[in-house]
């Protein structure tokens, strides 16, 4: 087989639900063979959908979609030989044993006998459920669950792997594991990745290539470190105890020179600077002089909520991982 | 060819959850005995009035509990594909090349293979009790196939309704509340003679005892064409209403 450019095209993509909810609303982007692709946005923002229809499982409403060089509406038997899919909610059978559980996937995927067998147990090894894999799976924790069923995934050896929100309720240490599965799967074994995410850091570590979508609507595209440069350097973030003095405090900042934008935040403003570092006494001042006190502040990179905050006014922060969630792992 | 050995696979997976959930397992098989050994110990003075039927009430009762049994047991399939549906095990297994057709046939089997289990461990401890079955081993052979296809013809409407409400509890619900009057309204566990007559008219229509008579008479013996005939048309009627009902939402889960 030729290798193909896109993996995924998609073209003006629109899925109505039957309610009448819009939940991709006319969106088009391209995943290219052997990329880690990453759909970033806030809970209800489509992605589920977005998955649920490139997979075959929603049927759409309008638009063209190829996915693994076959159309969507055509042959969806032929696509679902090519990919492997991740659900956000973890589907094994609890009644079954691990092995069991993967042994089934496998004969489902048309696979036989002793390659079979010996998949099942190459795949057990590499998710580290050899030693668990006759236990029930009812009595695994979640990360064992997410694992297994990430195994599931890759049983027919996919070369297009879908992961709705892999790591969404996982602690700490699952959800580094199976980043790294990925990125093992990703770089040495060739597999293209398709994956949502409504965390920031996520979408930071593992995509090469991003689109950030917001209901239903892509709001940007690009490589993460792309995306970052265009809100215009470093960030400088204020909070205020009296949100009534934002419109001020904005009106105040924008007089400072290499300020190149201006927002509010949640709970404050923030300011985009090339030279934050620089300019950081004179917004102190500035805002002083004017009797605005900020009740903290800070300077820092700016971050893929950055982005969407530009693009849509809002930050999402939702269930961002919390520093305090990975800092004693990573200690 | 994918649709038998995906059949197969989830037919396997079927008798596996079985298997190693010991508490299915014994209720499946124990509830039949419980049946029997309640009913023909409490009613037991019955068989004096039933002349003619050598084994007494037992002989009677025994081939009226396996086809309350097929009954009791129909709802299972429509939980356990509601389940499948409600914690996305279903949609997992439709994003693999598994033939849609044996996502259905398997579970069917892993139904009619329970009632057949249960029908044997029946007729064994009833043999063990005196009742021997005066058709012999062709008439054991056609009782499991009949309870069978009683089993798979109500199952239809337990699918349908699971994969239509997704919720397991309407299952449980209904079976009970259609079971209870089915059973006690026919002539599967009392002979329709004792019945006043408006019950005997009830009975008269009511697909259990049409099930119950066929496996009585080949217990008993003289089964007659017509029991066969009628008893078989009327459950095929069922299977092909619940069945129509089930593949229509079967199609509307899949797609």
């Amino acid at each position: 087989m030729a290798l193909l450019e896109d993996i995924i095209k998609v073209e003006n993509l629109v899925v109505v639900y039957s309610d009448g909810t819009k939940a991709v609303d006319d969106v088009s982007f391209s995943v290219k063979t052997g990329e880690f692709f990453g759909f970033l946005g806030p809970n209800g923002a489509g992605k589920s959908t977005m998955i649920k229809t490139l997979t075959t499982l929603l049927h759409k409403t309008s638009g063209h979609v190829s996915v693994a060089g076959c159309d969507l509406d055509k042959s969806p038997r032929e696509i679902r030989r090519s990919i492997g899919v991740l659900n956000q909610e973890t589907s094994i059978d609890v009644d079954l044993t691990g092995r069991a559980n993967l042994y089934l996937q496998g004969r489902l995927q048309q696979l036989h006998g002793e390659v079979l067998e010996q998949r099942t147990d190459e795949l057990l090894k590499l998710v580290g459920l050899e030693n668990a894999a006759k236990k029930p799976a009812g009595r695994y924790s979640g990360g064992m669950r997410k694992r297994l069923d990430l195994a599931c995934a890759l049983i027919h050896k996919p070369t297009l792997l879908f992961l709705d929100e892999p790591t969404t309720g996982l602690d700490a240490q699952s959800r580094i594991a199976i980043w790294e599965y990925l990125e093992d799967l990703n770089r040495n074994e060739g597999v293209t990745i398709f994956l949502t995410t409504q965390y920031l850091e996520e979408a930071d570590r593992l995509c090469r290539e991003l689109s950030i979508i917001d209901h239903g609507k892509l709001v940007a595209n690009g490589a993460p470190s792309e995306l970052k440069a265009t809100v215009g350097g470093d960030k400088i973030a204020l909070a205020l105890k009296d949100a009534s003095m934002k419109t001020k405090t904005r009106e105040i900042l924008k007089t400072i020179p290499g300020v190149n934008d201006v927002m509010d935040s949640d709970d404050g403003v923030v300011a985009y600077a090339k030279n934050a570092g620089q300019i950081i006494a004179q917004v102190v001042t500035s805002l002083d002089r004017n009797g605005i006190q900020p009740s903290f502040l800070s300077i820092s990179s700016p971050t893929l909520d950055d982005v969407f905050l530009r693009e849509t006014g809002r930050q999402i922060r939702s269930e961002e991982l919390s520093r305090k969630e990975t800092e004693p792992f990573l200690m | 060819m994918t649709i038998l050995y995906d059949t197969q696979s989830l037919f396997q997976r079927g008798l596996s959850k079985l298997v190693g959930n010991p508490t299915l397992l014994a209720t499946n098989l124990v509830e039949p005995l419980f049946f029997l050994l309640i009913f023909s110990q409490v009613f037991q003075k019955l068989g004096d009035f039933l002349p003619g039927e050598p084994g007494g009430y037992l002989a009677y009762l025994t081939p009226g509990v396996l086809i309350m049994c097929a009954a009791i047991t129909s709802p299972q399939g429509g939980v356990s594909i509601t389940n499948d549906l409600n914690s996305g095990f279903l949609s997992k297994i439709l994003l693999t090349q598994v033939s849609r057709p044996a996502i259905l046939l398997g579970r069917l089997l892993t139904d009619m293979s329970i009632v057949v289990a249960q029908s044997l461990v029946t007729i064994i401890v009833a043999f063990a009790m005196g009742v021997r079955i005066s058709s012999g081993l062709p008439g054991v052979l056609l009782i499991l196939l009949t309870v069978a296809f009683f089993e798979l013809a109500l199952s239809g409407l337990f699918l349908a309704i699971g994969m239509r409400t997704r919720k397991p509890e309407n299952i449980s619900a209904l079976s009970g509340f259609l079971y209870l009057p089915l059973i006690f309204f026919s002539s599967a566990l009392f002979p329709t003679s004792f019945f006043p007559s408006w019950m005997q008219t009830i009975s008269n229509y009511n697909p259990v005892s049409y099930a119950s008579n066929v496996t009585r008479e080949l217990v008993l013996g003289g089964l007659t064409f017509s029991t066969l005939a009628s008893a078989y048309a009327l459950i095929g009627i069922i299977a092909i209403v619940t069945f129509a009902a089930t593949l229509y939402q079967f199609r509307r889960v899949i797609s």
